[in-house]
């Protein structure tokens, strides 16, 4: 019961623990571009919004994709539940190794995207790019996309974690009137690491409903 | 000759420490005993003045040599004991098992413990509703006076509480003084802040799924007290988290690193505690002018509340539990209780003994019963 539903709040946890992270390394490349020169409100919120809309988009594409590949790929129910469980526990444990490696990424992948000489594509690019960064928690997401049985649920998991993943990004235009900014990284960091723990569960748990039921 | 005299300067005379051991005396007397010894049951009375005699005897001692933490253990890890010892037996009485079943779920028959408190705050917020299956008001360990004891330890000795009151901290704390040197000595300060990232965690679960994920899935104390009856794979790894979690940071690290790993690395309520410690009116101050930064209280923090910067700055950090560690290893007495508002190296004695005070009260008083519970027993078996 108590799994049930933490499964169907996963991947809002996963966006919320991990999107520490991504701001970690991309925030500070991404908003004092948005926020420079004549900025006014309605700029800053009209980027924000597109750079939001695209990455949903693009999470929305992602969710297609991977429940179709899904389907495709995991026809039989026990493989269903075998193989996901094996990526669940081999991304998860990526996504600790992420949170406690001194050598993580800190270079922003999306940082190439501010050197574009157009204004208007700048905010959607970034949204794009953001989105699809390589990092462990896509691929955990991704995963979850691909086991689940309705295409809506698939649907539900993304938004999810593009929910939880988004309110780190929303005070950014308060970041420089933050305390603590090392502290909070770092709980968000250790967080990210906490995610994975759920997420091997989650992985043994389907490991071994899968082989209890071959 | 001048260091000697300085590092003595908590000791008291026989008579003197007798005069501050007397309030204790009579307080703890009218609370354990309600005034009254009733010898018809002997094994009951003779539980009682054990434990009462054994608690002012340390306090006591506290005042006669100086030294806290040394003494303030004993206590801490008999509690710890005692209180497992006390709730394995009701549930024993109880239910003839250590684990709960459904039927006590719905029942609301499960002890509270005060380490559920951080997640009933938003859930009780938006629901008006407390998701933990126990008594509000009356039988063994109901919400409503744990969480007032809580809080008023909390606002008086905020961490101190980690220190002073919690009946779990005994266990690790006890492990961490196996051996006379480290194994392993180097331990990333990062670390510290794992807390608040279990609490951010357990807080956010807790409000999305109206339950106590931590006791739920996370608790190493449930291998020392009750568990979920297995019955199902989920039971079963559940009891995996919870025994894995308990032997690696309640034993087997404590012992390497000489720390109290399972307070500094997981406890979420450490992490509240650590925000309330901003309140407190106790705090432990660095007399910069004395100290010769030898860095020896640095070395023996139990809970990864002191770095070298924090002692040239001249106070602990939020992390720190007030058990006095540091203070009893501090040859030039640099370190010493304080009170807020009150400049560092000034007042000493005045604050150590207001501070042992209010923190023994609380421990005496909130252990009394469990350890009567347990000594008592003791006897019964013996004879």
């Amino acid at each position: 019961m108590f799994l049930d539903i933490l499964f169907m709040v996963d991947s809002f946890i996963l966006g919320l623990s991990t999107g520490s992270a991504c701001l970690l390394t991309c925030g500070m490349v991404m908003f004092p571009y948005l926020l420079a020169g004549s900025a006014d409100v309605w700029r800053i919120t009209a980027d924000l919004s597109i750079f939001f809309l695209t990455r949903l988009t693009v999470y929305f594409l992602l969710a297609t994709a991977s429940w179709y590949f899904g389907q495709v790929l995991f026809m039989n129910p026990v493989v269903k539940s075998i193989v996901p469980g094996i990526l669940y526990i081999v991304f998860a444990v990526m996504l600790i190794w992420y949170s406690i490696s001194r050598k993580r990424q800190l270079q922003c992948p999306s940082g190439f995207v501010t050197t574009i000489d157009n204004r208007r594509l700048i905010p959607i690019l970034l949204g794009v790019v953001n989105s699809i960064g390589f990092c462990p928690a896509l691929f955990i997401i991704l995963t979850k996309g691909a086991s689940e049985s309705t295409l809506v649920q698939s649907y539900k998991a993304f938004l999810a974690f593009f929910i939880g993943s988004s309110l780190w990004f929303l005070p950014l235009p308060l970041a420089g009137k933050i305390r603590k900014k090392k502290v909070l990284q770092t709980i968000g960091i250790l967080a990210t690491g906490l995610a994975g723990i759920i997420f091997i569960i989650k992985g043994i748990t389907s490991l071994i409903g899968g082989l209890i039921n071959e | 000759m001048n260091n000697n005299l300085v590092s003595t300067s908590m000791e008291k005379s026989f008579g003197k420490s007798l005069l501050y051991t007397l309030p204790m005396f009579l307080i703890t007397f009218i609370f354990i005993s309600g005034g009254k010894v009733d010898f018809s049951n002997l094994p009951a009375a003779l539980a009682i003045v054990v434990t009462f005699l054994f608690m002012n005897i340390l306090y006591f001692m506290m005042h006669y040599t100086g030294k806290t933490d040394k003494f303030r253990v004993i206590l801490f890890i008999i509690f710890a004991l005692s209180l497992s010892f006390t709730l394995i037996k009701n549930m024993m009485e109880m239910r003839h098992s250590m684990s709960f079943s459904q039927a006590d779920l719905l029942e609301c028959k499960i002890p509270f413990c005060h380490l559920v408190i951080p997640m009933m705050i938003i859930p009780a917020a938006f629901t008006k509703s407390i998701i933990f299956p126990g008594s509000v008001i009356g039988g063994f360990a109901d919400i409503s006076s744990m969480i007032i004891l809580w809080l008023v330890a909390t606002l008086v000795l905020g961490r101190g509480f980690c220190a002073w009151g919690c009946f779990y901290g005994g266990w690790d704390d006890g492990f961490s003084r196996f051996r006379k040197k480290s194994v392993i000595k180097k331990i990333s300060e990062s670390w510290r802040w794992m807390p608040f990232a279990v609490l951010f965690m357990v807080a956010l679960t807790a409000a999305m799924t109206l339950g106590p994920t931590y006791c739920d899935w996370i608790c190493p104390f449930k291998a020392v007290t009750e568990f979920e009856q297995i019955s199902s794979v989920e039971s079963v790894a559940k009891a995996v988290v919870f025994i894995s979690l308990f032997l690696s940071l309640v034993v087997v690290l404590p012992v390497l690193t000489k720390k109290r790993t399972q307070c500094s690395f997981l406890c979420p309520m450490g992490a509240v505690n650590s925000l309330s410690n901003k309140i407190t009116p106790f705090v432990v101050k660095i007399d910069k002018k004395a100290c010769s930064e030898c860095f020896k209280c640095v070395q023996v923090c139990p809970l990864f509340a002191l770095t070298k910067e924090d002692v040239k700055n001249g106070k602990a950090s939020v992390f720190c539990s007030k058990c006095g560690k540091c203070v009893d290893v501090c040859s030039k007495n640099a370190i010493h209780f304080g009170i807020k508002g009150v400049p560092a190296g000034t007042m000493k004695n005045f604050s150590r003994n207001l501070f042992l005070f209010v923190s023994f009260l609380f421990i005496s008083v909130f252990s009394a019963g469990s350890i009567i519970n347990a000594v008592q027993s003791i006897f019964k078996l013996l004879f």
